[in-house]
């Protein structure tokens, strides 16, 4: 779900009541789950590894995790699982679409 | 508007941890500066607060400890770019003739909250900054074929600079091979190439030209660029090689001195991570674009003289106000065993969260 102008349609990322164009109330809709991956990496910070890439989804933007390292930039990927971590911060799980 | 000058400066030591409380750390160059030019807490018209620290009315706690009845006193909460923003106020107070001069304090202790973002639901679990900055440094490497090698340079370079600096949290030298053979963070990102979260204060002493209290070098504040792209990172620039933000400022601030970039002969860049300072030297002008990995190795600019973020760590609120310090004190021709060759033109970038923001500020004498 992503908050949607309810006069303009414009799609606002991050999430906001308002939208940032005709500042305009925002109502959730569905949204698109699937999009490119832009660039990608690995960290190795303890307690925060893993494979993790910048998915682009029609100009939404957000930093997905991977369980894979088979990924090779500008392929479609699609989100497979969302959610709140236990430290509070969000994930998005994406894995890439089977060729 | 009037002409502001900064007319003394002053940054304690950065280190990693002490029993001093946030506000007695904001004191230490404050105190130094009321000393070393002999003035009166009467000729402070304003005294800016920068900080990430969400201690409370925490401007007027320092004021209240110094003895000082400003005008105008407020805390600058910007992220990383909170020093420079400060500044940027101090001296549209003055330019506008609501204050005559504005003591600009910043101080961080190590703890601060600007080293995590919680609010940014965009960088999903990923939240550190070495996270954005590592998509940044494999963009760069896959369109341009900047190097391991060239990142890591940058950190030599800076930790080189940071052995003059006595105020550096690092003052050790660094070898190319022990900077690529340090434990690597986020690929391609290893942990020499980083910036070290630290405590620390520094502070500056702002005035209109015709209330100069010292006549001795003053470095003007010619030109001031500052652009927000956004907040969060998806939005912070669209190209991952480049931070829009920065190009935006610097063509702002360079305009408004009327001078090019050429002009420039020292700068204080944003070098939170290596990257940045190769991003920064495209993004201003200072190298092609592409080119900035080869630039690094270049011996005609002073480029991060008191050894950057890199060099020196980052008490966030304090960094940026220590960055004109540094170049102020240069252009002074104060910079003791560090002072390059004397240039007539000085910059400081300075950046918040992956780049959405950034500041940049032209001074000259």
């Amino acid at each position: 779900m992503l908050p949607v102008c309810i006069s303009c349609n414009f799609r606002m990322w991050p999430p906001s009541n308002y939208c940032s164009r005709c500042h305009s109330k925002t109502a959730l809709e569905n949204a698109e789950t699937s999009g490119i991956l832009i660039e990608y990496t690995k960290s190795f910070l303890p307690g925060n590894e893993g494979i993790y890439g910048l998915v682009d989804m029609s100009g939404i933007r957000l930093i997905a995790t991977f369980d894979t390292s088979e990924l090779s930039k500008g392929q479609r990927v699609k989100m497979v699982n969302c959610g709140i971590n236990s430290d509070g911060t969000a994930f998005y799980l994406f894995e890439p679409f089977l060729s | 508007m009037r002409r502001v000058a900064i007319t003394s400066c002053a940054t304690s030591s950065f280190t990693k941890a002490s029993k001093n409380t946030l506000l007695e750390l904001a004191c230490d160059p404050c105190v130094e500066i009321l000393r070393k030019d002999n003035l009166s807490t009467k000729d402070i018209d304003a005294v800016l607060f920068s900080s990430c620290a969400t201690d409370q009315y925490s401007s007027s706690i320092l004021c209240e400890m110094m003895g000082i009845h400003p005008k105008i006193s407020h805390r600058v909460d910007n992220l990383c770019n909170s020093g420079t923003n400060a500044v940027v106020s101090a001296y549209a107070l003055i330019a506008s003739g609501l204050c005559d001069s504005a003591l600009v304090v910043g101080a961080e202790k190590s703890d601060s909250q600007g080293n995590k973002l919680q609010w940014d639901l965009t960088r999903g679990s990923f939240m550190f900054p070495v996270h954005w900055a590592a998509i940044f440094a494999k963009a760069h490497m896959r369109a341009y074929g900047t190097t391991e090698e060239e990142m890591a340079m940058v950190s030599v370079k800076n930790h080189k600079n940071a052995v003059k600096n006595p105020v550096a949290l690092f003052r050790n030298e660094v070898a190319l091979e022990e900077v690529i053979n340090s434990r690597k963070i986020a690929d391609p990102i290893k942990l020499l190439e980083c910036t070290s979260a630290c405590e620390g204060a520094s502070a500056l002493l702002l005035q209109a030209e015709e209330n100069f209290h010292s006549l001795d070098n003053p470095v003007f504040i010619q030109g001031i660029g500052q652009h927000t792209n956004s907040a969060s990172f998806a939005n912070a620039t669209s190209d991952l090689t480049s931070i829009e933000a920065t190009k935006i400022a610097g063509k702002r601030a360079l305009d408004m001195a009327q001078i090019k970039i050429s002009d420039i002969g020292i700068a204080e860049l944003h070098d939170a991570f290596t990257i940045l300072e190769i991003m920064a030297y495209e993004d201003l002008g200072f190298a092609r674009k592409g080119e900035g990995g080869k630039f690094v190795n270049q011996q005609q600019l002073a480029m991060n003289p008191r050894g950057g973020l890199i060099g020196c760590g980052h008490p966030v609120g304090a960094t940026g106000i220590a960055q004109v310090a540094e170049i102020a004190a240069q252009l002074a021709g104060k910079a003791g065993n560090r002072q390059v060759k004397q240039c007539l033109h000085g910059l400081v970038l300075n950046l918040a969260a992956a780049g959405s923001s950034a500041s940049v500020i032209v001074m000259g004498v």
